[in-house]
């Protein structure tokens, strides 16, 4: 059973591919880490993945749902955290939390029976009442986080949990994902750029380049023998070290 | 001064782009239509202005100078002022943005307020109707005294421009704290109980001359009311008379401009404050389905928003003073009586269009839930009409209450029609709003200023909207006079109003596949990079 399966999908921008013939296969109760640089495609394919962007060809099966025949049946059963959060930054963070739940069709009282517990397990009591704009960055992410797991889903979207956030959040953040896995309560799908974290989380890979999927698998069969960052800067190619700049050093000359 | 420079091709940069990129073609055509009609409507007032300024100084009588001037400066300064509190569009200019560049706050402040001003067609007609009175004035009797007339109103421009900007500080302070607002809204309307009470009771004459009292406090608009007295004596030919007046005039300018600038750097200093909003976990309002919590988000941003805290504050307060005022005024005709609640039933829809013509601009990152969860995208729109309807009825409700208790309680049929007014209008400007803001959304700060404002487009189509349904409502009262009858009237309306809820209810799937099929265009602009 696959949590996630397409079948050549693309997208193209003004008819240029951010996402191009992608055939992926993510089983369920995976950790699946989704790498790539920097405009490989790793938000396009979670967006496309979970209805926010339509795909040019192809087609995707989120949970064995077709997403472009069913998609409320297939949202109902996903979490997001999408690229930018999406917060409404004038609730407090306790309202943001409930009404996302009851969004997801929780009855009131079980979302704000569940929206306590989660402040309690993500450290944000404290701030429950506090408007969500005035939220630290790293307090938006673990919001973000509790809103996407409130209703209970069978698969997680997380698009680079851990950019801007310190080493204390992350920690905290990666105990909650692992032992969500570790239980088998659902299925993650995660980009990042924080390859240490990355490895040391996740049971399958896929790396992309390009918009195109360059290696696929467990991260034992992509990794080999070498280490995450080996096989992702050998797979994405090495950036050149800079020429010039010898000026950098020599003071301001303003 | 290179920094200066750099910051502003910068932002000239920005600003070229953005009306060039995507979606700004539409800013720009709606700034320049707006500008196109500007200028000739600008020159006829001009005109008019001209020749009333003209006509002044010829006559050379003290009263007529002295109300010719007054209405002219206290006319425009009220005008520029509320229509640039309303409807100006700053550019979303933030002084923090600037505070990391290594250019004095105070020069990119300026810069600001001197773009702000040239950006702006209405800036444009209120400097042509000076324009018109200077020359008229000119005209009338050269000679050498005009140069100083025409520093009187270089100096009444800039002076309104940054009284304009120093109430924007002032107000976005005020109402950016929970507490002043509901203790000013609460103060208004005790207010407006105990003068009741006390013109009941027999004190209107005390009242009376207390209000003239209240005269002193023109002073606070003080570009117009310094303008006022150093033209009167310049008309009159009182060079000498003038010139304390101007000099006043020159010391106020820059006193408004450091004062509001003051206030906007110590604000970008400090940073937000730590709002918090009433109310922790607890289980929300008791709405049911699952259109009740989009409800309830809806409603709470609404009544988060300060400009629903200005209006709760200021328009029940008009209507009080229209009832106790105005409407004595008037004929004793039924008809003419009625024509200020219809006014209010119709003002209280407009001055919330902000809601219903961008109804996605303040979710910012927020809207991507709406296409996130399992919500079906009519219900979503369902829940934004509804939200904006109801905050628009209360404060019907609200201005209708203060009418009557200071002008005495409506006719039964008045009630009536007004109620199908507002709920009609209602109905077929969101159902024509819903298209607008999902074709042309535009992220919206939670604010009074710094892009609170609508787009150039949505402001265009919102006047044709608004000019459509008032058209539509206002032909049956034709016909209702023609027959006499008032009664025809509220059924006319009651029925256009039952015909705007079903159209909006059967076009609603229409314009739930629009939202649906624009769901990329509307993430880019209210959630994307460039919001």
């Amino acid at each position: 059973m696959h949590a996630i399966e397409t079948e050549g999908l693309t997208r193209l921008f003004d008819d240029k591919p951010a996402v191009s013939d992608l055939t992926l296969a993510v089983p369920a109760g995976a950790f699946f880490g989704f790498l790539g640089p920097n405009g490989a495609g790793k938000s396009t394919t979670i967006k496309m993945l979970t209805g926010l962007l339509a795909p040019s060809a192809g087609r995707a099966r989120v949970l064995g749902l077709d997403l472009g025949r069913d998609p409320l049946s297939v949202k109902r059963q996903i979490g997001v955290v999408p690229d930018g959060l999406g917060l409404f930054e004038r609730l407090s963070g306790a309202e943001q939390l409930r009404i996302h739940g009851q969004l997801y069709g929780l009855a009131r009282a079980e979302a704000a029976r569940r929206t306590d517990e989660l402040l309690a397990a993500l450290d944000l009591v404290a701030d429950a009442g506090k408007l969500v704009g005035e939220y630290s960055h790293g307090m938006k992410k673990k919001l973000a986080l509790a809103c996407a797991l409130i209703h209970g889903p069978r698969l997680l979207f997380l698009d680079e949990p851990f950019e801007g956030i310190d080493a204390v959040a992350v920690s905290g953040i990666r105990r909650l994902l692992v032992d969500l896995v570790g239980r088998g309560a659902l299925t993650i799908f995660l980009t990042s750029h924080v390859l240490e974290v990355v490895e040391r989380l996740v049971t399958h890979v896929g790396i992309i380049r390009g918009g195109r999927l360059a290696a696929h698998g467990t991260l034992e069969e992509v990794r080999g023998t070498g280490t995450l960052e080996e096989v992702f800067i050998r797979t994405v190619g090495e950036e050149t070290a800079p020429v010039g700049l010898s000026w950098l050093g020599e003071g301001s000359g303003a | 001064m290179s920094a200066f420079l750099a910051l502003a091709e910068l932002r000239l940069r920005l600003t070229v782009r953005r009306l060039l990129g995507k979606g700004g073609v539409q800013d720009l055509v709606a700034r320049s239509v707006m500008i196109v009609f500007t200028v000739p409507v600008g020159l006829l007032f001009a005109w008019g202005a001209g020749r009333g300024a003209f006509l002044a100084v010829r006559m050379s009588s003290p009263r007529a100078i002295a109300w010719g001037t007054a209405l002219f400066f206290f006319g425009v300064w009220t005008s520029w002022t509320s229509l640039a509190l309303t409807m100006s569009d700053r550019e979303s200019f933030d002084l923090r943005r600037v505070l990391v560049y290594p250019v004095p706050p105070w020069q990119a402040y300026l810069y600001e307020l001197a773009a702000g001003l040239l950006a702006d067609p209405f800036a444009l007609f209120w400097l042509l109707l000076q324009a018109g009175a200077f020359v008229g004035a000119a005209v009338a009797r050269p000679g050498s005294w005009v140069l100083l007339l025409a520093v009187v109103h270089v100096l009444f421009a800039a002076g309104t421009v940054c009284l304009v900007a120093l109430l924007q500080e002032l107000l976005a302070r005020a109402v950016s704290r929970r507490r002043v607002r509901e203790l000013g809204v609460a103060a208004v309307y005790i207010g407006v109980i105990l003068l009741v009470v006390y013109v009941a009771a027999g004190g209107g004459r005390a009242v009376w001359s207390g209000l003239r009292a209240l005269t002193t406090l023109r002073w606070l608009a003080a570009p117009a009311a310094l303008a006022v007295e150093a033209t009167q004596a310049l008309y009159t030919g009182a060079v000498a008379g003038a010139l304390p007046w101007i000099g006043g005039l020159a010391a106020a300018v820059p006193a408004i401009a450091w004062a509001a600038y003051r206030l906007a750097l110590s604000g970008a200093l400090a940073g937000a404050e730590g709002a918090r909003a009433s109310g922790g976990a607890g289980g929300g309002w008791p709405l049911p389905g699952r259109l009740g919590p989009m409800l309830e988000k809806e409603l709470k941003y609404l009544l988060r928003h300060p400009l629903t805290a200005v209006l709760a504050l200021v328009l029940p307060a008009l209507a009080a003073a229209v009832g106790w005022k105005a409407l004595p005024l008037l004929p004793p005709d039924e008809i003419y009586r009625a024509l200020p609640l219809f006014g209010f039933a119709l003002y209280t829809l407009l001055v919330t269009q902000a809601v219903w013509l961008n109804a996605f601009g303040w979710d910012r990152g927020g809207v991507r839930l709406w296409f996130l969860a399992p919500v079906a995208p009519a219900d979503v729109l369902r829940a934004k009409n509804d939200a904006s309807l109801a905050l628009a009825f209360a404060l019907f409700a609200l201005t209708a209450v203060a009418l009557f208790a200071t002008g005495g309680l409506a006719q039964p049929w008045a009630i009536c029609a007004a109620l199908a007014l507002h709920l009609g209008t209602g109905a077929w400007w969101t159902a024509a709003g819903n298209f607008v803001s999902i074709l042309n959304p535009r992220p919206s700060a939670h604010s009074l200023q710094r892009g609170a404002s609508l787009a150039p487009m949505t402001a265009l189509a919102g006047m044709a909207i608004v000019s459509g349904g008032t058209t539509l409502f206002g032909l049956p009262v034709l016909l209702a006079m023609s027959f006499e009858n008032p009664w025809l009237l509220v059924a006319i309306w009651t029925a256009l109003a039952v015909a705007g809820v079903a159209v909006r209810r059967a076009i609603r799937p229409l314009t739930a596949r629009l939202l649906e099929r624009r769901r990329e265009q509307l993430l880019a602009a209210v959630a994307g990079d460039d919001a």
